[in-house]
């Protein structure tokens, strides 16, 4: 039974794939259909400099490249994020049963309580660089590394008090899932996937940019969630 | 560790402590009055205060009161002081062509007790120059002096720690 659903979906995949690419031209063909095209089409690079902050309202046009015109690019880094913290996972897991748990020493008390009070600053940075991502250098991946590096601080200080992983991993799901199901909605909405469908607000203020603050908070709480489950995962090898 | 329970009090303390540090936090990354950046400010400061507060919780922080913020204030002064004066000790030990070190380990001790107040002795003390914090080990704290000029515990102690302390002690206990 498992067999054939995994069957199943593996067609199903190589049916979209193949619709997807039976109608694109590669080679020699699709090099002189490209010449064909305006300028204004194939030099991307310009078209996003110069139409972007009208089109998706983000005062960072990198945020706006990156989130809504290469999300799909960016959908495919976090799935790669995503199977990296797995395999390590599965391999230090397999390592871990054999190992004998051995008791790590305290930290010093400097660091121990210095740790605790800045944890949850930290945090907030991460919070505070991967919200502003639209508006200021930073984002996603960004404040996720400064969310994460708040773990290895616990890590470091606070040895034995490993994460709450559940809720670690209910949070690398949930953001999975809310970055897939924007995109999804875009295409439900407006016919193509991760379309920013909602209101674009002015430029520079908060609440700008439609969908890509929304993304980029999701993909802060992925990389946060899962490059802090790597450091939980190698801690309890170290434990 | 884990399981202890905390009185009303001191979780109160302890997120309210942590709700203001954290968006005042907030406020000096923003730098930004606008509503809408105050009220997702507000908004995620809350829900990290409700969600850790266990961290400030276990600090030991005291109840704020005008004094204890007015001796910080003033303390914030004193260790700048002493961190220059220290400065200038060193650097005058550096030039001077004999180069006049006295380098090695002493304890002192501290009345201090909380954690947080301890770490403030301890990191007050590696800041300024000369003299660095090794370890904490109960009321004892373990030094490294580039010039010992006392061996002695209450003679370090006085040396070394009590600038510091003599403020520490009225904000924190």
């Amino acid at each position: 039974m498992r067999r054939l659903i995994s069957l199943l979906l593996l067609l199903i995949v190589a049916l979209g794939i193949f619709l997807c690419f039976s109608g694109a031209s590669f080679g020699a063909e699709g090099a002189s259909r490209a010449g064909k095209l305006t300028e204004d089409k194939v030099n991307f690079g310009r078209r996003y400099a110069s139409r972007g902050l009208e089109e998706n309202k983000a005062g960072n046009i990198v945020a706006s490249v990156v989130v809504n015109y290469r999300g799909f690019d960016t959908l495919g880094e976090v799935t790669v994020l995503f199977i990296a913290a797995v395999g390590l996972a599965a391999i230090l897991h397999a390592r871990r049963e054999e190992a004998t748990p051995s008791k790590a020493e305290p930290a010093s008390l400097i660091v121990f309580t210095g740790c605790r009070f800045l944890f949850p600053l930290i945090l907030l940075l991460g919070a505070y660089i991967f919200i502003h991502g639209h508006l200021t250098p930073g984002g996603g991946f960004q404040g996720g590394a400064v969310v994460a590096s708040g773990f290895l601080l616990i890590y470091l200080g606070c040895r034995g008090r490993g994460l709450r992983s559940a809720g670690v991993a209910v949070a690398e799901s949930l953001s999975g899932l809310a970055f897939l199901a924007v995109a999804l909605v875009g295409l439900a909405v407006g016919g193509s996937f991760l379309l920013n469908f909602l209101p674009k607000g002015s430029a520079f203020a908060l609440f700008s940019g439609g969908v890509i603050p929304l993304i980029y908070v999701a993909i802060g709480f992925k990389v946060g969630s899962e490059l802090g489950g790597i450091i939980d995962n190698l801690s309890g090898e170290a434990r | 560790m884990v399981g202890t329970a905390y009185s009303v009090r001191d979780r109160l303390k302890g997120f309210l402590y942590m709700l203001g540090i954290s968006f005042l936090v907030w406020l000096a990354l923003t730098r930004s009055l606008e509503a809408q950046e105050v009220l997702v400010g507000a908004a995620i400061c809350l829900v990290f205060s409700l969600l850790l507060n266990t961290h400030y919780i276990r600090l030991g922080l005291p109840p704020l009161t005008v004094k204890r913020a007015a001796f910080f204030a003033v303390y914030l002064v004193v260790l700048l002081w002493e961190i220059m004066k220290a400065n200038l000790d060193v650097a005058y030990r550096v030039v001077h062509p004999r180069m006049p070190i006295k380098p090695g380990v002493v304890v002192i001790k501290t009345a201090l007790t909380s954690d947080i107040a301890k770490m403030i002795l301890a990191n007050s003390i590696t800041l300024t120059p000369g003299t660095f914090t090794l370890d904490v080990i109960g009321d004892r704290l373990l030094i490294h002096w580039i010039n010992v000029k006392a061996e002695s515990v209450e003679e370090a102690t006085d040396l070394i720690g009590e600038r510091f302390e003599k403020y520490l002690r009225v904000i924190f206990q």
